[in-house]
């Protein structure tokens, strides 16, 4: 470090955080020269917590992984579970579970602009972006029953069906969302000092993109095409249509304008939903205290923020032997470190709101020796051995 | 008898009781208008439409705790919040309201020749306090803020005081009491006999007041130019510390230096407080809150700038602007 240079932390409380993280930022003068993120404040042994409920139970813990992206976490779960188990799905749950998941990108993609907003001090599109989001959380309640943690997949199926009386109702708010939608994008690309904070900041190129395998919307704004509902369809994605939505701007500018052309194709794919959507049954029988045969399984979703990935391995028993969660954020933190090197100060909350962080999602735990620059993971075999030496005395 | 006249004029009106209530209104006026653009319905519950809640968000800061950090240059640190509350009241006694002796004079509480650059300096000590505030916080965030200040003062402050100059150029005279009485008299005089030049001037300092409203915005640390305290970068800039009474001041002194910014803009560019019927009162207070609801609506349209964009941008538009504004008046001093 040179005489000019000194180290800024942000974190683990800042109001540019919504949640606790540090970073470690070297600067010089203005300019941001090196980065270093401090993953873990926040984890709460949720995947530990799992092994010890039954796969009914921990369909309500798993969605308690993230608030925002509490249904995606539950579809990959459920999901995951029932490859593993061999359960079929009828087409209308199917239906719906796609139709709880686009609600939810809604809502989501429409809070991370009001926060995008916040953070570049336009609070005055925030309120209005925030106000239309209700239009969407009304819609959540009416078919779920809550506005967070909708409780909707459970294993073999959904919880609770739609009502085609109200389909003309919310195809209207939908409508009403998209419009909205198409007006922040005109004021997003026509109001100069937006473009002014958000044109050219943290760009990353393609090809980095690629090298650091960032996801999502971070991923799909510097133009790789990652969007698992088209290159690995799940549930009944392939049979809707919709765009690929990706974008070669590399920059702020370019998240905004992903979100908000997903959020018009997500209003699209709903309204696909209300039409195309079959009679049947809305779920199959499962035993809450049913065993999983032996077994492991992948299961990758689409969620708001990219590719969330869950892994339950069964040995048979009525509680998965291991579930393991790859979230989205903990993918895009190392193109988000080389997103902000180079930029302002300034540049620092816009550039790190703009992977829609979600650290609660992402901290997980292990092991590390600052001195020798070793880390490790304890086993089930590590963790008894700690177990029996604890409670020895 | 003139004695007492003097003392009501300095502690009651148009002094420091009527400058005091008229910020606390400015408050809630620049408050709801935001709220109005942004979708809100900004406060409600004390008072006739929330009226009240700026004296009660007032008294509620006097009853918190009054922090000073160990990390911070107590003396300076303690004092600054009184001298960001004083310069601006002390400045707005320079600015004609109403004068007690006659019902249709607007005489200002102190009148001199310069006062004009008075007031400009004392704007600029505003705002050395303000950085001395931050620096000496002891706090990371606040000498950010602080240097920001700074910077913006670097950016703001030249065109300001040229564009304020432009009609004290006019006028031939340095005293805010005679450019008022220079604008009433000219306008009055362009309304019985229109003129060409009549119309330039008019035109010229049309000009200098959109400069001038700029300025004042970055000068109020007002988006797009609050990069000073930006909350989401960092926390309030050179506030942060700041705590209690500490807090309630420098708040209170914030919208003295709104009422400030508005009055001088009135004086400088709209006509001081005279107009048609009514007691210059009445004019001061609508042209003034006019010039509140103006600098609100701009603050709630725009998304912050950066730093460095503030002072590039100044320097490029609003400096060169200004010089030929400056020119312009020049010129037209020379057909006169």
């Amino acid at each position: 470090m040179s005489e000019r240079q000194f180290v800024i932390p942000i974190g683990p409380q800042h109001p540019a955080l919504k949640e606790p993280e540090s970073f470690y930022f070297t600067v010089d003068g203005e300019v941001v020269v090196d980065v270093e993120p401090h993953i873990g404040y926040n984890h709460r042994g949720i995947e530990k917590a799992m092994e010890s409920r039954t796969y009914i139970q921990n369909l309500y813990l798993v969605e308690r992984i993230c608030g925002i992206c509490s249904n995606a976490h539950q579809t990959a779960y459920v999901g995951s579970v029932e490859a593993v188990g061999g359960i079929e799905v009828p087409e209308r749950a199917q239906y719906i579970r796609v139709f709880m998941q686009e609600l939810e990108r809604l809502h989501s993609h429409l809070l991370w602009l009001g926060v995008a907003a916040h953070e570049i001090g336009f609070d005055t599109l925030f309120y209005y972006v925030w106000r239309d989001r209700e239009l969407v959380m009304d819609l959540l309640e009416e078919v779920s029953g809550n506005r967070v943690n909708y409780a909707m997949a459970t294993i073999g199926g959904v919880r609770r069906d739609l009502n085609p009386d109200n389909f003309p109702r919310w195809r209207k708010a939908i409508s009403k969302v998209q419009e909205r939608t198409e007006y922040y994008i005109k004021v997003a690309s026509t109001e100069p000092t937006i473009l002014e904070r958000a044109v050219g900041v943290g760009y990353l190129g393609k090809g980095d993109m690629e090298r650091l395998s960032g996801v999502g919307p971070n991923a799909r704004c510097s133009g790789v095409p990652c969007d698992i509902r088209k290159i690995n369809p799940y549930l009944v994605y392939d049979k809707l249509d919709f765009e690929h939505i990706v974008v070669d701007n590399g920059d702020v500018f370019g998240q905004v304008l992903v979100r908000a052309l997903e959020v018009l194709e997500s209003c699209k794919i709903l309204q696909q939903v209300m039409d195309e959507i079959p009679e049947g049954e809305i779920r199959t029988k499962f035993n809450p205290l049913g065993r999983i045969p032996e077994g492991e399984a992948v299961y990758l979703v689409e969620a708001q923020r990219g590719e969330l990935i869950h892994y339950t391995i069964s040995n048979g028993r009525n509680m998965p032997y291991r579930h393991k969660v790859r979230s989205p954020t903990l993918g895009n933190i190392p193109s988000l470190v080389e997103r902000l090197k180079g930029s302002y100060i300034a540049d620092i909350p816009i550039i790190l709101a703009g992977i829609d962080p979600c650290f609660s999602c992402t901290d997980r735990m292990l092991f590390y020796d600052e001195g020798k620059d070793r880390s490790w993971v304890w086993t089930e075999e590590d963790l008894r051995k700690y177990r029996r030496e604890w409670f020895k005395e | 008898m003139s004695a007492v006249v003097d003392a009501v004029q300095v502690l009651v009106f148009p002094g420091l009781s009527f400058i005091l209530s008229y910020t606390l209104f400015v408050e809630w006026l620049s408050r709801k208008t935001v709220a109005r653009l942004q979708n809100r319905v900004g406060p409600l519950h004390t008072g006739w439409q929330g009226i009240l809640q700026p004296l009660a968000d007032f008294i509620k800061l006097m009853v918190k705790e009054d922090i000073t950090p160990a990390a911070a240059q107590a003396r300076v640190f303690n004092l600054v919040p009184v001298v960001v509350f004083a310069i601006p009241l002390a400045a707005a006694f320079l600015i004609p309201i109403q004068s007690l002796t006659g019902l249709y004079s607007y005489d200002p509480v102190a009148s001199f020749e310069g006062d004009l650059a008075v007031v400009l300096f004392l704007l600029t000590l505003n705002a050395l306090a303000v950085f001395l505030g931050g620096w000496c916080s002891g706090n990371l965030f606040g000498a950010v803020g602080a240097t920001r200040v700074a910077f913006m003062m670097l950016a703001y402050e030249t065109p300001l005081t040229l564009v304020a100059f432009s009609p004290a150029i006019l006028a031939g005279s340095l005293s805010i009491k005679k450019i008022v009485d220079w604008e009433v008299a000219g306008f009055q005089g362009f309304l019985a006999q229109p003129s060409l030049h009549g119309l330039l001037v008019g035109l010229v300092l049309l000009v200098g007041l959109a400069i001038y409203t700029v300025c004042l915005l970055a000068e109020l640390e007002l988006r797009p130019f609050d990069m000073s305290e930006a909350e989401t970068e960092i926390v309030h800039g050179w506030q942060v510390e700041y705590s209690g009474v500490k807090l309630a001041l420098l708040n209170s002194g914030h919208y003295v230096k709104m009422v400030l910014a508005a009055g001088l803009m009135t004086s400088l560019f709209l006509g001081g407080p005279s107009g048609p019927v009514l007691p210059p009162l009445f004019w001061f207070l609508a042209k003034t809150s006019f010039c509140v609801v103006v600098m609100s609506n701009l603050s709630a349209l725009f998304a912050r700038f950066r730093i460095d964009q503030l002072v590039s941008g100044a320097w490029r538009y609003l400096v060169t602007l200004a010089i030929l504004q400056v020119m312009a008046v020049l010129a037209l001093k020379g057909v006169v």
